[in-house]
């Protein structure tokens, strides 16, 4: 507090800090022979208690009043003129002479600048909305709901697509496994495949030559009858549906293919049923067997028939695939 | 001017690295920077009446600081936050006012 300090203190403090340049801590002595009266010595142990109190430790500044031109001066000027310079003094004097309050002012003004600019961009971010008026913000408010659900509807939608999509595809790749697995069966039914089983491995030895496409046909007949899947003759005809049985004047033909003897088929299906349907009384085992052909017939059951031989399919040249026709109900 | 010189070392500082708080802090800040200007102009009062401590600044800065942000909190336990933010903010308003009127009247006596 200013009054705390009267005007009489405060005066010399103008003048030490005003007159502080050069001056040393020797010439310290002089103040006291300068001051011959109880006064001035009483004012300049109340300067060094203030002196204390605002934590300047300058013992040259001290002394720098001693040495200054003008020591009394002030004293005579009056009280508010006095006060006045004394606090623009002790301005100027902690811009030259910084003490320790000044560092830890410094150090307490940069948090509290730090701080500030803290407060001020926490401010800033969300200043957008501060100042607008209630009708305004509810306006906002309405326009961001509608918003907001018109792009969950679309959200709702776009899912729906997506779930239609993907069921779509399901359905695709089960009508695509369904078509792959009908088309490898009708591949073997065709003959455009290989194919490989169980079932009978049948050798028909022949030296009369006797063996003609009748038994021949005869021998096929039975082994579909006994629910032969696949036959090959010879390990290179294979048997299928438009199969014909022939002979020219090359020998026996099939599919316009000539067949060497001995003949071998190849035929997978239930290995059991097929051998029963050839060795059957009357069947084609004893027709081969019998005098009027005189061959010999060598019989197997094998475990793993592989049949590569290949139909080559032909397009065909007058059948069309038609509409089929209605369901009868 | 090393007290300016950190202030503007604060402010630039706050503004290159944009440092933040946390945010069950961040509702006390703007109360502690009000109690801290109210240190910080009590200070220059007792520094330009010749009666400034570091000690008692330093004290009084952190306790000022630290006081406003607990009755804040306090208050928005017991529900009524808002209302003592108001009351310490006009508090130290009335304080900053008396500090900036006693510092003008050492400045320039009037």
């Amino acid at each position: 507090m200013p009054e705390d300090l009267g005007p009489e203190e405060l005066g010399p403090d103008e003048v030490r800090l005003g007159g502080q340049r050069g001056g040393s801590s020797l010439r310290r002595p002089r103040r006291h022979a300068r001051s011959p009266h109880a006064a001035s010595r009483h004012v300049t142990s109340l300067r060094r208690s203030q002196q204390r109190l605002i934590g300047e430790e300058h013992p040259t500044t001290v002394a720098a009043d001693e040495v200054s031109p003008t020591p009394t001066a002030p004293n005579s000027s009056d009280d508010d003129v006095d006060a006045t310079r004394s606090t623009r003094g002790r301005l100027r004097a902690s811009l030259l002479h910084p003490g320790r309050g000044q560092i830890l002012a410094a150090i307490i003004l940069f948090i509290v600048g730090a701080a500030g600019v803290m407060q001020f961009r926490i401010n800033a971010t969300d200043e957008t909305y501060a100042s607008a008026r209630r009708e305004d913000l509810i306006q906002l408010l309405d326009g961001l709901s509608t918003e907001s659900r018109r792009l969950e509807g679309e959200i709702a939608q776009l899912e729906e697509t997506r779930s239609d999509l993907r069921s779509g595809a399901d359905t695709q790749r089960v009508a695509r496994t369904e078509a792959e697995r009908q088309l490898a069966e009708l591949s073997i039914l065709a003959g455009t495949a290989p194919a490989e089983g169980r079932g009978i491995r049948m050798r028909i030895a022949d030296p009369n030559s006797a063996v003609d496409s009748r038994v021949l046909l005869d021998a096929v007949e039975e082994m579909r009858d006994a629910g032969a899947e696949v036959i090959e003759v010879n390990n290179t005809i294979r048997v299928v549906a438009s199969t014909w049985f022939g002979s020219d004047a090359r020998g026996l033909v099939i599919d316009d293919k000539p067949v060497s003897r001995p003949i071998t088929l190849e035929v997978i299906g239930e290995p059991h049923d097929l051998e029963e349907a050839a060795r059957f009384r009357g069947g084609i085992v004893s027709e081969i067997t019998g005098p009027k052909i005189g061959g010999q017939v060598q019989l197997e059951q094998v475990d793993r028939v592989v049949i590569e031989s290949l139909h080559a399919s032909r397009e065909n040249q007058y059948a069309r695939p038609a509409a089929p026709p209605p369901t009868p109900r | 001017m090393i007290p300016l010189l950190g202030l503007l070392a604060g402010i630039v500082l706050g503004i290159v690295l944009e440092p933040s708080i946390p945010q069950i802090l961040q509702p006390y800040l703007p109360i502690a920077i009000v109690a801290a200007m109210d240190a910080l102009f009590g200070a220059f009062r007792a520094y330009l009446e010749g009666t400034f401590t570091d000690r008692v600044f330093v004290v009084s800065f952190i306790s000022n600081v630290l006081i406003a942000a607990v009755i804040v909190y306090v208050g928005d336990q017991i529900g009524v936050g808002s209302q003592l933010a108001t009351a310490v903010v006009v508090v130290l308003g009335i304080r900053i006012f008396t500090n900036a009127a006693a510092i003008r009247r050492a400045l320039f006596h009037a």
